[in-house]
């Protein structure tokens, strides 16, 4: 699979530097998503809802061939169609062939990142299928050609004036309107794509094994849409989505949405069974749901990364991620960006392709303290950094340098005369050409070190 | 692929279901829906009982719109719910009326079958829902267990109006689906019984 991740540190380095209005928007919306997950989570007892959540993935991932074969089952007894896909071309070819069989000229997509994952939009259009994302954010970004650079908000990059000015080029909209006007420039469109498709593909938040129902959440309708109105449904879901029963769905609903918005559960929720068969029943004639591995199994074999895989994609840890806020998802370089992005990303597509990623992180732990399942990715990050050592993917000249701090501070006498030399060159232009110090002080003012080592202070007596 | 991730999961060695989450169940339901409905941006208004519910509504939705509106209504709305407005197609509706399974307080959501019409659910710029009396649960869980014993196709959660923050960061209503949604309790609604929670007879394995 192709990435940009290892352009990372550049690529951050220039959204850092060159797009101001990237860092400002995305800053400003995860604040706002932050603050009211936190206050969700204050309304109700987050820390046992949280240690619940977890044990009921883990339950399910410890167990998670009993209940996929449950779910298969259900779902074919409620009349769905399951398909099996080990990887993404699988996964694609899945999809295709079901639109060349009806045969579908149109597609209605909600938001979803599987999808995004396994490359699905650009294989639709290569077969001549016109692909619509429906998703108000989303649709921005396909008129941008852009990937979206957040789980929950995937436009969140953008300001105002961005979609101002796109929607004058494009749909025709007052160079003035208000987002009132641009939403509603967009709903025109996006209704007659709705009206018109043959089939609505989306992704599914939850599968329930006991009853075979996709759960999807959202708050705009346009998921409700895309699966009640064409005349087939296909829903493409990661194994890890499973869950046992339907009420522990009750649950993790209501927590993904506080972790995700801070509301108590998203404005619309899909619980969706099979096709309409049965007298009175109305919906989609076909109902398929296509069960994604992609590289899962590998993760859950995993010694530690396997944790990840409780994820509920919310968002959350990309919220409070003082490092996300700086550059935004696109820097990251693939679907999953911010600290989930950071552990994932390795396990789905191995570590060399994932490099530097698990180092994108000053591992201040504000991700695992907001996670609604408790996945500790700052573990998980030093475990990936740990596997990086090992299999020499760091850079040389952090090797070398580490392992010259590590020759120095195990020899007292190297450590003093280390000591006095920083004290004597430190600030000075020489510093600045030094390996990591160098690029350390390039951005920033360099400290004046004290004229004394701490040896000599403490020495002479400390005041 | 079965096979594979049994192999995994083999490796993992198989945790412990915790059993059911605890969530405080309101004592009054109906106040905790209102509540909850409301402040995501849900409407809901109380029919009034010396009057048909048809006629209510009837005057209800006049009120709403200064030419008599066009509506559509849901195929499970029985005829006694339904205004006496000309019909029309969902797509071209004013309103659209639809009679609701039940619904939840703690999280404020109208729970609608896809034995009603989907259509008439979403397309509206006006989603006015029958809410029948008795049939607000205190917790999600407890609706979704007694729902699990007849599930129909699909089932829409419906908690306000469709919204957006995604230009600008600046919330818009009606994006998609309708921008009001209003719970109409019907007479008696207002002052039902709680509901118990329903026995859930699965037992998770491990």
């Amino acid at each position: 699979m192709r990435t940009r991740i290892s352009e990372y540190a550049a690529r951050s380095e220039a959204f850092v530097r060159d797009e101001p209005e990237v860092r400002e928007a995305v800053s400003g919306a995860t604040r706002v998503f932050d603050e009211k997950r936190r206050r969700a989570y204050g309304e109700v007892d987050a820390e046992a809802w949280r240690r619940w959540a977890e044990r009921v993935k883990n339950h399910l991932l410890t167990h998670l061939d009993d209940y996929l074969a449950e779910a298969e089952a259900r779902l074919e007894a409620n009349g769905a169609r399951v398909h099996w896909a080990g990887d993404a071309a699988e996964a694609r070819e899945i999809v295709l062939s079901l639109a060349a069989r009806l045969p579908a000229a149109s597609v209605v997509k909600g938001k979803s990142m599987l999808t995004e994952e396994i490359g699905l939009n650009p294989a639709l259009e290569r077969a001549g299928i016109e692909v619509r994302e429906t998703d108000l954010g989303e649709y921005i970004l396909q008129l941008l050609e852009e990937p979206p650079s957040h789980i929950v908000g995937p436009a969140i990059h953008k300001s105002l004036r961005q979609v101002r000015d796109l929607f004058a080029e494009r749909l025709g909209t007052a160079p003035g309107s208000d987002p009132d006007d641009l939403a509603r420039a967009a709903r025109d469109v996006l209704r007659d794509a709705f009206m018109n498709a043959d089939m609505g593909i989306t992704g599914g938040n939850f599968l329930v094994a006991e009853t075979g129902t996709v759960a999807l959440i959202e708050n705009e309708g346009n998921i409700r849409l895309a699966t009640s109105l064409p005349r087939v449904h296909v829903a493409l879901v990661g194994i890890e989505k499973l869950l046992p029963r339907m009420s522990d769905l009750a649950g993790f609903l209501q927590l993904t949405s506080r972790a995700a918005t801070g509301q108590p559960v998203g404005t619309f929720v899909s619980l969706i069974q099979g096709p309409a068969t049965r007298p009175g029943d109305d919906g989609p004639e076909e109902v398929h749901v296509v069960l994604v591995d992609n590289g899962r199994t590998d993760v859950l074999r995993h010694e530690h990364a396997w944790e990840a895989l409780r994820c509920v994609r919310c968002g959350a840890c990309l919220n409070t991620c003082p490092v996300y806020r700086q550059t935004g998802g696109h820097a990251y370089g693939w679907v999953y960006s911010g600290p989930i992005g950071s552990i994932l990303d390795p396990g789905l597509l191995g570590l060399h392709e994932a490099m530097p990623l698990p180092f994108a992180s000053s591992l201040c732990g504000a991700c695992a303290d907001a996670c609604p399942v408790r996945i500790p990715i700052p573990e998980l990050l030093l475990a990936w950094r740990r596997e990086a050592r090992q299999q020499g993917l760091t850079p040389w000249r952090d090797r070398v340098a580490l392992a010259g701090l590590a020759a120095v501070a195990s020899r007292p006498g190297l450590y003093r005369v280390a000591g006095r030399t920083g004290t004597r060159i430190g600030g000075t232009a020489l510093a600045r050409r030094l390996p990591m110090l160098g690029e350390w002080s390039r951005d920033r003012a360099p400290p004046r070190p004290s004229p004394r080592t701490f040896r000599e202070i403490w020495r002479e007596g400390i005041e | 692929m079965l096979e594979r991730v049994a192999r995994a999961t083999g490796a993992r060695g198989g945790q412990p279901h915790p059993g059911r989450l605890e969530t405080p169940a309101s004592a009054d339901p109906v106040k905790t829906f209102v509540k909850c409905f409301t402040s995501q941006g849900g409407e809901v208004v109380t029919c009034d009982p010396a009057r048909s519910a048809s006629e209510w509504l009837t005057d209800f939705l006049e009120r709403l719109a200064d030419d008599p509106p066009g509506v559509a209504a849901g195929a499970d709305v029985p005829a006694r719910l339904r205004p006496r407005l000309p019909e029309v197609a969902a797509a071209r509706a004013a309103a659209g009326i639809s009679l609701a399974w039940g619904a939840v307080g703690e999280t404020g959501s109208l729970v609608l079958p896809s034995t009603g019409t989907r259509a008439v659910q979403l397309l509206p710029p006006v989603h006015i829902v029958w809410v029948p009396p008795g049939r607000i649960f205190a917790r999600l869980e407890d609706a979704l267990l007694a729902l699990k014993r007849e599930l129909p196709a699909a089932v829409g959660l419906h908690s306000g109006p469709s919204k957006s923050a995604d230009i600008g960061r600046t919330v818009v209503t009606g994006v998609h689906g309708p921008g009001r949604c209003i719970a109409v309790l019907e007479p008696g609604a207002a002052s039902n019984p709680r509901m118990t929670p329903m026995g859930d007879g699965a037992r998770p394995k491990g």
